[in-house]
């Protein structure tokens, strides 16, 4: 009877829990068929949209616009890098985007979402998302090779018809970025046009910076030799006592993450032949860490040496390189000297390692970039960025709103779209400098929070500018030093002035496609590996661990990738070295 | 013997006896059956459509391994794969087993499960062994409940504990060891140690939660038996090996049965949380690989082939493994 008694039970239970995830399930699955059909009318929603409006007389244009605003509200998603920062805002919901928002929507009736994706694995993140045929309409990503990928799948759509039909939408892109630029990956044998690229406005990329107050109080000079740095090293770590008294066991002269190939970009540049063809660079470009690069093996060798000193930080390998770990070493002092972003310990304001470490330590304690990586001629030689070519903006083969995303992209062309996003209203995050007229940047107050930047002057937003653009090139230039607030601008400007001595601009190769770019055999993670492994072999091992983990990284698909990219800069080129 | 093992077997045997019914019901009429155990079925319906939804109608997707997938295209329509035009539908199964990288995976995930197995396997049958001769009982229930909770954590966390306490100078452990002017040892950036402590990790996570089942088991062991024992003048340890041991004896061998089924497979974010690149030719496995190379770079039908592999693979070692406990004179789980 008891059985019986409870089986019932049971059953009911069981019975009510489906009755109740019945209503939960029930919209979901309706959602997905909804947003299915949506996707598959995609394609004949467009043509519709073109042929309907002369149908209509209440004079929209075909586009559904009238005056340049359409008709019928539209909606468009846009990614939107999320950097997490600490005392930052929403990334996708703040002041800022809000703003966006507003603009789009009363300028073009458009409707602006914003997806949000991890900055520092922004190419894993909106991966998924294309996998997932999630991803929003306008897609941006610096990897080249992975939007091919997708291309060759079918998962993108092909540009170069689009801005041919709409090129009247987009003035200012054009203006901004000019032909060559938003035409630079068009494939010369298809003429598909897969991605725009952006612009850089800043071209300073890499320094070298060393703790200024911990060189005095040795009594040491800048460095400006290879040698003279390593003398630094070993005498931070002679004097780790001095330095950091009871702490001095955490010192750690010089500090790199697992991706070493752009924590010590500076040295593995000074190692290479000055004079490079720009064919060479050009072959062995595709790896931007410059793997397969001439001197980068030497380079490596002394980073080998360092580490077999104890001069740089054991742990490095075993460290999640997403994580503040090494940050967070960096600012509580513990750290000599490390190669970075040319203006790294500037950013972030209040919470910048200059800044926080002047909190802590007094006005004294702060990193300074050094030039002391010289090439066999004597000179500084470093690769500063290319203007043309930044994030690469595509939309996917899911966006059925191409001309709303057009307008997006036009409106974040705009002079004075860029400029509101990166100095906001005066008073809130900038001041105008009474001696000179310089744009200066500063922290919002509490009261304007919402205002905070959550990447240095917006530029996750400002998707095809990366770096400061003001109305006229002359101020932009001026206020350079000053747009990062809480640091001495001085410092700021000796860093610029120390990342673009010698600076070479890498050449910009526009020869289609590379098929083999996208094998997707993880060459970029072989290539960390064999550079991880390799500055903590013991020097005996060096020379074999370097020559195996270059012989999988070729054998997985380097070496295709260099001799297509020989080809095609033969079959555009011809026997020519450099670039005409 | 035979007496013990029918009292053991109840509390895992729940679920299969609705199934024996099922099979060996009594030769009455069929709507004399469904009348009698109807609310059993019941019972069983939702499982089975959940299994259903989610297990056998996604099935269909097995087809990737063999087609070029599309991101444009309904499965069907997407065309066989070829090389060059020529259809050859094991092109993506010939480019896993001629790739290095997956060779190299497929070993190391069959290294680390086989690892895991002898360690922790064994590990809380011995732990329900130890606890059940506790004679204190707040004591027991304390111990018990310290050993589940690692299982709740994730392994991300688990992964920078492991960072926090085992790196190689700022570890924990490996800075007591220099304080004491000892030799550090390298946890997690030597491939040897690192597999040492990939195990142990997982040990470690696991061994509190496994024992529940073979407590729950030792439970049913009719006590007469230890009295009789010890009348007979048994000790401790007599009593656990031809009582306790024999009495969980069939629970062991389901749960290794099932267990087999899995040296082929194992989880994703155990091994990407711990692995770094210093020991990845022996941290990499199937589940990384698939997702670095397949998920990340859409190779869709390579990763699918992949992982239909890995299901035949880990569903003969399952049989294999059933069919030897059968002839074993064990029951299996089919």
């Amino acid at each position: 009877m008891k059985k019986k008694l409870l089986s019932i039970v049971l059953s009911a239970a069981m019975v009510l829990s489906v009755a109740a995830c019945a209503p939960k399930d029930a919209p979901a699955t309706q959602d997905q068929t909804s947003t299915k059909t949506e996707d598959q009318t995609t394609t004949t929603t467009d043509t519709d949209t073109e042929t309907e409006p002369e149908v209509v007389s209440n004079e929209p244009d075909a586009r559904g616009m009238l005056d340049g605003k359409f008709v019928d509200t539209r909606h468009i998603s846009v990614e939107l890098y999320d950097r997490n920062v600490d005392g930052g805002t929403e990334a996708g919901n703040n002041a800022w985007t809000q703003w966006i928002q507003e603009q789009m929507l009363e300028r073009y009736n458009v409707e602006v979402e914003f997806v949000t994706v991890s900055r520092w694995s922004e190419g894993d993140d909106i991966g998924n998302l294309l996998a997932a045929q999630n991803a929003p309409d306008i897609c941006y990503t610096y990897n080249y090779g992975q939007i091919q990928t997708y291309a060759d799948m079918g998962g993108v759509i092909d540009l170069a018809p689009v801005l041919e039909e709409n090129k009247d939408l987009v003035p200012s892109m054009f203006d901004w970025l000019g032909e060559e630029l938003i035409y630079q990956d068009l494939d010369p044998a298809n003429g598909t046009l897969w991605a725009i690229e952006g612009k850089r406005n800043e071209i300073c990329r890499i320094n070298t910076f060393i703790r200024k107050d911990w060189l005095d109080k040795l009594g040491l000079a800048e460095p400006t030799t290879k040698q003279e740095f390593e003398d630094c090293l070993v005498a931070f770590k002679d004097n780790a006592d001095t330095l950091l008294g009871a702490d001095a066991s955490k010192m750690v002269p010089f500090s790199i993450s697992t991706d070493v190939g752009w924590r010590a970009a500076n040295i593995i540049e000074s190692f290479m032949d000055p004079d490079i063809t720009d064919k060479e660079y050009y072959v062995n470009g595709y790896d931007d860490r410059k793997f397969t690069e001439n001197g980068t093996k030497e380079a490596i060798r002394l980073l080998n040496k360092w580490y077999n000193m104890g001069l740089i930080w054991k742990d490095f390998a075993v460290t999640d390189a997403s994580t503040t770990t090494e940050d967070d070493m960096i600012k509580a002092g513990f750290v000599g000297a490390f190669i970075h972003n040319y203006d790294y310990p500037f950013r972030g304001g209040k919470d910048s390692i200059n800044a926080t470490l002047q909190s802590q330590y007094g006005d004294d304690a702060k990193f300074i970039a050094v030039n002391c990586f010289e090439d066999k001629n004597g000179n500084y030689t470093k690769y500063s960025y290319s203007n043309s070519g930044d994030r690469k903006v595509f939309f996917p083969a899911t966006n059925d709103e191409i001309e709303a995303s057009l307008c997006y992209l036009e409106f974040i062309s705009q002079p004075e779209t860029v400029e509101f996003l990166q100095t906001g209203e005066e008073g809130v995050i900038h001041t105008v400098d009474a001696a000179t007229g310089a744009i200066v940047i500063q922290a919002p107050d509490d009261d304007h929070h919402d205002w905070y930047q959550n990447s240095g002057k917006n530029i996750d937003m400002t998707i095809n500018c990366n770096g400061l653009r003001l109305s006229t090139p002359e101020l932009t230039e001026l206020s350079l030093a000053f747009s990062y607030s809480d640091v001495d601008p001085a410092d700021v400007q000796q860093a610029i002035q120390a990342a673009s001595l010698d600076a070479k601009i890498p050449p910009t190769v526009s020869v289609g496609d590379i098929a083999a770019e996208t094998e997707g055999t993880d060459l970029a993670g072989k290539r960390d590996q064999t550079y991880d492994k390799a500055v903590i072999a013991s020097e005996a091992d060096f020379d074999t661990v370097w020559d195996n983990g270059m012989t999988e990284y070729l054998g997985a698909g380097g070496q295709a990738i260099i001799d297509e990219r020989t080809a095609a800069w033969e079959a555009t080129y011809g026997d020519a070295d450099m670039l005409p | 013997m035979g007496n013990t093992n029918a009292v053991a077997e109840k509390p895992v045997a729940g679920k299969l006896k609705n199934k024996k019914k099922a099979y060996t019901g009594p030769k009455k009429s069929f709507k004399n059956y469904i009348k009698r155990y109807w609310q059993l079925y019941l019972l069983l319906l939702l499982p089975l459509v959940y299994l259903l939804i989610f297990k056998y109608l996604p099935m269909r997707y097995i087809l990737l391994a063999f087609k070029e997938y599309k991101l444009n295209m309904p499965l069907m329509q997407m065309p066989w794969a070829n090389v060059k035009k020529s259809v050859d539908i094991f092109k993506y199964f010939k480019i896993a087993f001629g790739n290095p990288d997956f060779r190299r995976a497929l070993f190391n995930t069959v290294k680390l499960n086989l690892f895991d197995l002898v360690c922790g396997f064994p590990a809380p049958i011995l732990f329900a062994l130890i606890l059940n001769e506790l004679p204190f009982k707040g004591f027991k229930k304390t111990v018990q409940t310290i050993a589940y909770m690692p299982h709740f954590l994730s392994w991300v966390i688990i992964a920078s504990l492991s960072t926090q306490l085992f790196a190689p100078t700022d570890g924990m452990i490996n800075s007591l060891l220099a304080k004491m002017g000892l030799n550090t040892i390298p946890f997690l950036d030597d491939p040897s140690h690192w597999v040492v402590t990939y195990v142990m990790m997982g040990v470690w996570q696991s061994f509190g939660w496994g024992s529940i089942i073979y407590l729950a088991s030792i439970a049913g062991i009719n006590t007469e038996l230890y009295e009789a024992a010890s009348v007979d003048g048994a000790n401790r340890f007599q009593k656990m090996w031809h009582i306790t041991l024999p009495g969980i004896k069939p629970t062991i061998v389901v749960l290794l049965v099932m267990n087999l089924g899995y040296i082929m497979g194992g989880g994703f974010e155990r091994p990407f949380a711990m692995k770094n690149n210093l020991v990845i030719n022996v941290a990499e496995v199937i589940s990384t690989f698939v997702y670095k190379v397949g998920i990340q770079q859409l190779k869709i039908s390579l990763t699918t082939a992949v992982g239909l592999f890995q299901s035949v693979v880990g569903l003969f070692f399952l049989l294999g493994a059933n069919a030897i406990s059968r002839k074993l004179g064990e029951r299996g789980i089919f």
